[in-house]
């Protein structure tokens, strides 16, 4: 059991820590270009506004599960087999890239417009804007954004089984809901509610510690 | 040094400047006053270019804002500090960042000698030297302006360009913010433009004064002559009523530019012409230092034609309300 368990629980680290890198790197993209192309940033376009904003809504419609699934010739592509651990990667990430993407723009949306007027009134660049005023007090709301998403993280890669991925997820249900061993179900349920308190609980001290 | 020629702006259907005007010279402090939503904002805003207009023409030291590519409009940005009524400083930068900050948008190291040296100077000046490391949320209303005062001014600008900068605080603080922006007028030789609704702050330091309405300028001259012989727009503006006045005899009003030529005159005319008024209304307003009045003087009607003539031949201003 031990053995079994060990290894769920680096899976489970490694899906959740590996797509939050990926998802917080490319999610910054979409949602730096929301921010600044929405009806009051700092170049509003509706066209790039609505056709972005309306991509992220229809990939985060999508149930993990069935997701999972549409993008395998894509996972196949990137990490060159569709199942295990690795390759869970991919469907994780994309899923998780319209969440974090949805974060962090209400988190730059967040930031006080008299301050992107004061930076533009000493003349500062756009990109100088999204640097030092934008990204800077708006880390503290991005931090906690990641803190979001990393736990419905975990909860995703719970469903990882299904492509061969492994995790505590998994074993929960093969071993402790498929073949009745209750104590499989309870340690990892034990353990998820230790991540999931342990994340929680440094997101909001950075956050505190930060703002 | 800013001049504004038929400047109207439209946001849709709703005109937000109607043919404004107004000539800002050189070491004025020049105060644009109105109420909420007369335009004032918008037109410190097409000053700086955060905003644009759609006719007329704004010029800052000779160049034409609208005509200005962004890089131009960069520069030209770089002149013109401004100051806002919420203070608008990051919060998680501390006084010495967040002064720094302009520095930073202009390319160059907030910790070079000669910057610190810049930012220590206007600490000095705004009186903050022992805040350096504090953050705007340690810190009161008056002093977060005082930074923000010194964060406008890290650039050396020609201009300084306040908008509602101290309808946030008390009244004394207010006051020592603007014995602080005429302190700056006077050793930096800054134009300053002052937007606001607080008559104290036009009297207090302007110099020049513009009375918006409804996106229009309805007067424009010192704050002196517009305040102590204010027309109808200004009177409605300031709130003056003359309904307290008595109905009968006749009410007549004098203007004083000095509290010298008052005392003599009044008891003067009350002994040469041999008469007697009742006093209804007096007031007395400091104009940068400068004491102006007015009086309302009640007579009988019999007395008009004399006390008339005798105003006349000692120079007093009047108006027969």
């Amino acid at each position: 059991m031990y053995e079994v368990i060990a290894k769920a629980t680096w899976q489970t680290v490694y899906m959740v820590v590996g797509s939050t890198f990926f998802s917080v790197i490319l999610g910054f993209i979409p949602a730096i270009v929301l921010t600044l192309t929405a009806p009051d940033g700092l170049r509003p376009n509706k066209v790039i506004y609505g056709l972005l904003d309306l991509l992220v809504n229809t990939f985060r419609s999508f149930p993990f599960i069935i997701l999972m699934v549409i993008v395998i010739p894509f996972t196949r592509l990137l990490a060159g087999k569709a199942i295990g651990t690795k390759a869970a990667l991919v469907p994780l990430t994309i899923s998780a890239i319209p969440f974090i993407a949805r974060v962090i723009e209400s988190a730059l949306r967040g930031v006080d417009s008299g301050l992107i007027e004061a930076a533009r009134s000493f003349g500062a660049s756009d990109p100088q804007i999204i640097l030092r005023v934008y990204l800077k007090e708006a880390f503290p709301a991005i931090l906690s954004g990641i803190t979001l998403t990393m736990i419905s993280l975990i909860g995703y890669s719970a469903m990882g089984g299904a492509i061969g991925a492994g995790g505590l997820g998994d074993v929960a249900i093969r071993y402790g809901y498929q073949a009745y061993k209750m104590p499989y179900l309870i340690v990892t349920s034990l353990i998820l509610i230790v991540f999931v308190q342990l994340i929680q609980m440094i997101g909001n001290t950075l956050f505190k510690r930060l703002s | 040094m800013i001049s504004i020629r038929n400047v109207s702006k439209n946001f849709g259907s709703l005109k937000v400047l109607e043919d404004i005007s107004m000539e800002i010279g050189q070491g004025d402090i020049f105060g644009i006053i109105g109420q909420s939503g007369a335009g004032k904002s918008t037109l410190l805003r097409c000053i700086n270019g955060l905003e644009g207009y759609d006719q007329g023409s704004i010029e800052v030291d000779g160049k034409e804002i609208s005509s200005l590519s962004k890089k131009e409009l960069r520069a030209t940005q770089k002149e013109m500090g401004m100051i806002f009524q919420n203070f608008n400083l990051l919060d998680r930068l501390d006084v010495y960042d967040n002064i720094a900050l302009p520095l930073q948008f202009w390319k160059q190291k907030k910790n070079s000698p000669e910057n610190k040296a810049r930012i220590g100077e206007l600490l000095e000046l705004v009186g903050l030297e022992d805040k350096v490391h504090s953050y705007p949320r340690q810190l009161s209303g008056g002093q977060k302006q005082r930074v923000a005062i010194a964060r406008a001014l890290v650039l050396d600008p020609k201009i300084l360009l306040c908008d509602e900068a101290t309808s946030a605080l008390d009244p004394r603080i207010t006051k020592d913010i603007l014995s602080l922006l005429l302190k700056i007028n006077r050793e930096l030789k800054l134009t300053i433009v002052v937007v606001t609704h607080q008559m104290e702050v036009v009297k207090q330091i302007c110099n020049q004064v513009a009375f918006i309405k409804d996106g229009r300028s309805m007067a424009v001259g010192k704050p002196e002559e517009l305040f102590v012989a204010p027309n109808e727009e200004i009177q409605a503006f300031v709130g003056e009523s003359i309904e307290c006045l008595p109905k009968t005899g006749r009410n007549i009003k004098l203007f004083f530019n000095s509290t010298e030529s008052e005392d003599g005159v009044i008891t003067k005319m009350a002994r040469e012409l041999d008469t007697d008024f009742s006093i209804c209304q007096g007031k007395l307003e400091d104009f940068r230092g400068n004491i102006l009045g007015s009086l309302v003087i009640n007579i009988e009607p019999k007395d008009e034609e004399s006390v008339l003539a005798f105003l006349k031949a000692h120079h007093v201003l009047w108006e027969v309300l």
